[in-house]
Formats: C-alpha cells, sequence, structure tokens
C-alpha cells in the first residue's frame, strides 16, 4: 500500500526518473545486442561514462573549463556593468527611451552571433574575442529587463517617497531598485542562455582551448564519447545556471515567475 | 509654432531615428577625423562601403543565390518544429502521464543551448541543408513546445467542464476549447522560435554549409571582407526585425481581448 501512496503523490517525479532510466538503458541495450556499433557515427552510455570518469579524472577537460568560464565572467561582467546602467537611464528618462529604444530593440532582435567571425578575427582567438561576443550577446536582456523593471514601478509609491520628503538615494534604494530586482534576474537568466551560445560558437569558430573547442574537435577526430561528455557537461552547466536564476527569481518575486519582458 | 507640436506630437519617431543616422553618419565619418593604424584599417568598413558592397553582391546575384539556401534551411527547420511542438505540447498539456513522462527532456533541452549538438550533426548529416535543417529544428521546436503547452494548461477549467457535460469527446474539445484558447500562447512561442531558427540558419551555416547567408558571411570574414560580412549581418538583422514585428502585430491583434500576458520562455 505504501508504494502506492508514494507513486500517487510523486507521480511526476516517478515517471519522470522512469522515463530517464528507460531510454538509457535501450539505448546501451539497442547498440550492444542488436545493432553493432559503429564507434565512428555512434556511441552508448557505456562508452560515455568510461570517457567520462577519464576526463574528469585527467586534467584538460578542467583546464578547457576553465579557459572558457574565463572568457563566459569577462563578458558577462561587462554585460551587467553596461547593461543596467543603461536600462535604468532608459527607463527612468523618457528622452533616452526614444532615442535609443528603436535601435537597441533592431540590436536585440537581430542574431549578433553573426558577428562571431569578424569578432574572432578582430579581437583573436584568445580571451578577449570570445568575451566580446559575450558581452554583445547578453548585454541587451540585462538593458531591456531593467528597463522593463523601472518601467513597472509603482508610481504611487514613488510619490509617496517624494511626499515624505525622501532623497533620489532613497527612492532608488527603496523603490526602484527592489521593483526592479525581479526583471533584473530574469535578464540574467537570459542572458547566462545566450552567452553560453557566444562563448560556444566562439569556440566552434576558432579556438586552441576551451569546452565548445573540445567538442567541435572530438567531432573532427571522430571521438564521440568524448563529444558527448563535452555536450552533457555544458548542458549540466547550463541547466543548472539558468534553474540556480529560476529559483532565485521564484523567491524574490514569487508573483511572476516565468514571465518575460520580451 | 507648427514645428513645435509636431516635434513634441512625434518625438518618439523623431529620436528613434534621429540616434540611429547620427550613429550611421558617425560610423561614416571616421575616417575623416582619425587615421587608423595599419592594422585596424583592414578590419574597417564605413557604411557607404557597405551599401555599395550590397550593390554590388545584390547585381551579379550572389545574395540571391545564399538567400535562398538559408530561407529553405529556415522554413522546413521551422515547419518542421511546427509540425513536432504544436501537437506534442498539445499532447503534454492534456495529458500528465505524457507531461512526467517527457518533462525532464524538454526543461533540460530547453534550458541547454542547442547549439552545442551542431559538431554531432555535421557528423551524421553531412554538410549541407540536413544538418542545418536539424539545428534549427532543435532550436525552434521548444519555445513553440512549451508555449503551447502552457497555453492549453491555462484554459479555462469552467469552459472544458461545460464543452464536456455536453458531451464532446477530446477532439471536439481541442477543436472548440483548446486551440482557440491557446492560440495567443502558441503565437507568442512562434516569435521566439523564429528569433531561435534564425540563430540556428547562422551557426549552422557558419560550420555546417558551403552554401547560404551565414557562409557568406564566415568565408568573407576569413577573406577581410568586412563591408561583405556587414552586408549578411544586416540583411540577418532586417530579416529578424520584419519577422518579430509582423508576429507581434499577429500577437497584440490576437491578445487584445485577454487581459493577462502570455507566458513566454
Amino acid at each position: 500500500m505504501n508504494a502506492k501512496d508514494y507513486y500517487t503523490e510523486h507521480r511526476r517525479l516517478v515517471l519522470g526518473v522512469f522515463s530517464v532510466i528507460f531510454l538509457v538503458a535501450a539505448w546501451e541495450l539497442l547498440l550492444t545486442y542488436v545493432f553493432p556499433v559503429n564507434p565512428f557515427f555512434f556511441t552508448k552510455p557505456s562508452l560515455i561514462a568510461e570517457a567520462f570518469k577519464e576526463q574528469v579524472q585527467g586534467a584538460k577537460l578542467w583546464h578547457d573549463l576553465a579557459i572558457s568560464s574565463r572568457a563566459f565572467l569577462w563578458g558577462f561582467s561587462f554585460a551587467v556593468i553596461v547593461g543596467i546602467p543603461l536600462g535604468l537611464v532608459m527607463g527612468w528618462r523618457r528622452r533616452v527611451e526614444y532615442a535609443l529604444d528603436p535601435f537597441l530593440t533592431a540590436m536585440y532582435a537581430s542574431p549578433l552571433v553573426a558577428l562571431a567571425p569578424l569578432l574572432i578575427i578582430v579581437f583573436g582567438v584568445g580571451v578577449l574575442g570570445k568575451a566580446a561576443l559575450v558581452f554583445l550577446l547578453s548585454v541587451f536582456p540585462f538593458v531591456f529587463n531593467v528597463f522593463a523593471g523601472v518601467k513597472s514601478t509603482d508610481a504611487l509609491l514613488i510619490n509617496v517617497i517624494r511626499s515624505f520628503g525622501g532623497t533620489d538615494k532613497d527612492l532608488y534604494f527603496k523603490v526602484i531598485l527592489p521593483s526592479t530586482m525581479p526583471y533584473l534576474i530574469a535578464g540574467a537568466r537570459l542572458a547566462i542562455g545566450r552567452g553560453l551560445v557566444g562563448i560556444i560558437v566562439g569556440e566552434f569558430y576558432a579556438a586552441s582551448e576551451g569546452i565548445g573547442f573540445a567538442i567541435s574537435q572530438a567531432g573532427d577526430t571522430y571521438r564521440l564519447p568524448d563529444m558527448f561528455v563535452g555536450i552533457i557537461i555544458l548542458s549540466v552547466i547550463a541547466v543548472v545556471l539558468t534553474e540556480a536564476m529560476r529559483r532565485l527569481e521564484l523567491t524574490v518575486a514569487p508573483w511572476r515567475a516565468g514571465e518575460e519582458v520580451r | 509654432m507648427k514645428l513645435k507640436t509636431f516635434c513634441t506630437e512625434h518625438e518618439s519617431f523623431i529620436l528613434g531615428t534621429g540616434f540611429i543616422v547620427i550613429l550611421l553618419a558617425l560610423w561614416e565619418s571616421v575616417p575623416l577625423w582619425y587615421t587608423l593604424p595599419k592594422g585596424m584599417a583592414l578590419f574597417f568598413t564605413t557604411p557607404s562601403k557597405v551599401a555599395a558592397a550590397f550593390q554590388q553582391l545584390l547585381i551579379n546575384g550572389e545574395i540571391e543565390k545564399h538567400f535562398y539556401v538559408s530561407a529553405i534551411a529556415f522554413l522546413a527547420g521551422l515547419g518542421l518544429s511546427i509540425v513536432v511542438g504544436l501537437p506534442l505540447g498539445l499532447l503534454m498539456g492534456r495529458s500528465q502521464t505524457l507531461e512526467a513522462l517527457l518533462d525532464p527532456y524538454v526543461t533540460s533541452f530547453n534550458a541547454s543551448p542547442r547549439i552545442v549538438w551542431l559538431p554531432l550533426m555535421i557528423l551524421w548529416f553531412g554538410i549541407g541543408i540536413w544538418s542545418k535543417i536539424v539545428i534549427v529544428f532543435a532550436g525552434a521546436v521548444f519555445p513553440l513546445l512549451i508555449n503551447t503547452y502552457a497555453g492549453v494548461k491555462n484554459v479555462n477549467r469552467v469552459l472544458v467542464n461545460v464543452v464536456r457535460s455536453f458531451g464532446a469527446n477530446e477532439w471536439q474539445l481541442m477543436k472548440v476549447v483548446v486551440l482557440p484558447n491557446s492560440l495567443p500562447y502558441i503565437i507568442a512561442g512562434l516569435r521566439l522560435a523564429i528569433g531561435r531558427a534564425i540563430l540556428g540558419v547562422v551557426v549552422g551555416e557558419f560550420f555546417g554549409s558551403s552554401q547560404g547567408l551565414g557562409y557568406m558571411i564566415a568565408s568573407a570574414a576569413t577573406n577581410y571582407k568586412v563591408d561583405v560580412v556587414f552586408v549578411g549581418v544586416a540583411i540577418f538583422m532586417a530579416l529578424s526585425v520584419i519577422l518579430t514585428l509582423a508576429v507581434k502585430q499577429l500577437e497584440s491583434r490576437l491578445a487584445s481581448w485577454r487581459p493577462e500576458t502570455a507566458k513566454t520562455f
């Protein structure tokens, strides 16, 4: 009886875990017993696990990850430093909004990743080129989300602060910042996704180290298990970061989780 | 006086276009007030040179040729993602079992950049249209699926119960209540999917193609033809903006009567 109760209570979890286990098992069994594996074109979970173990123990994977995250952090930090003030000014000053909105919207809507080859060629295959790409891709979510956050600030609250003789500092720290916070976190979540695309594309295009380079090199040399290891690690990082942001969003502003500005 | 009222009425338009015009003019005038060092001059171009390159590529048919290749990959990938994402989203919204079974994959794929699969796709499908279509599909299918799902989940329970009480079967329920009610969500998903699909075309053509606008950009960059790079980027920009605006128009028309905004992921 107990097992049944457990099932009805955690139905989602049980079914989800079951479906993942089923898929992995089916993949492994099919390629072991039904079709013989052609190691140049396909691989199976046991081989991936082996490659995973080997790579985790080796130094190259960690080195690649460090290289990629350094470029990511540089680009991302600059996106934060530039994007948040820009969004604040756009939200607070109507004329600035009018002037910048069409231009920035066009930039945000367009696939700026198309500039990747140019950026890599101009800034080189090192940290700078990749960081520039990450910055370019991840700055706009910050701008537009902070912008929307400021816009959504309750005018009544602003008037209250003003009437009670609050200074500009009070206004910013007590009203505008708190009401912008959830938008900012949502923006960060989007920016992480876009920044990761930037890193990957930059490293696919031209690099000598980094996790994206490791994946594309493994592909070029038909080392499929290694390639899957790279893909899985990168996906796990992406999922963890995005999920962390979503959790943060839920704690900061549970009433508007999952909503996005544009 | 008249000029002044005109200015205040169209302030946003004037400031918006004015900023872009000033930016372009500044860019154009850079060589006039600053001589670039030799190394940098190689990477520099001006809007007029980009326009000239655009005209030339248009005349010799280069753009047309590449555009067709990209457009086919875009349409095929997006079409495929609609054909798969829409029904799957509807089913996931209606069946809790299916939702629980597929949720781990949908969530993790949606959160991770699909571009990482590109080398594998190139390995499996070769350089050419198929690897591109698959990567476009992989990018575009999740926003569509998730938004359709969210739309179905958001359907008014009362309406569902009413239609059920009058003896509708699942198919009729779908047609009469579920689909019309989730349409705004689906359109919002489509808008996101278009952006992802264009990204897929660009990156797919950087690496897995010998034709198409993305290939044109990548090969121009390696040959230091910076003006051609900007022609390609400008075309992608224009297409994205036009398509996004078109879908937004559709969205606001459909959503004008509903108070809550569609959830987008």
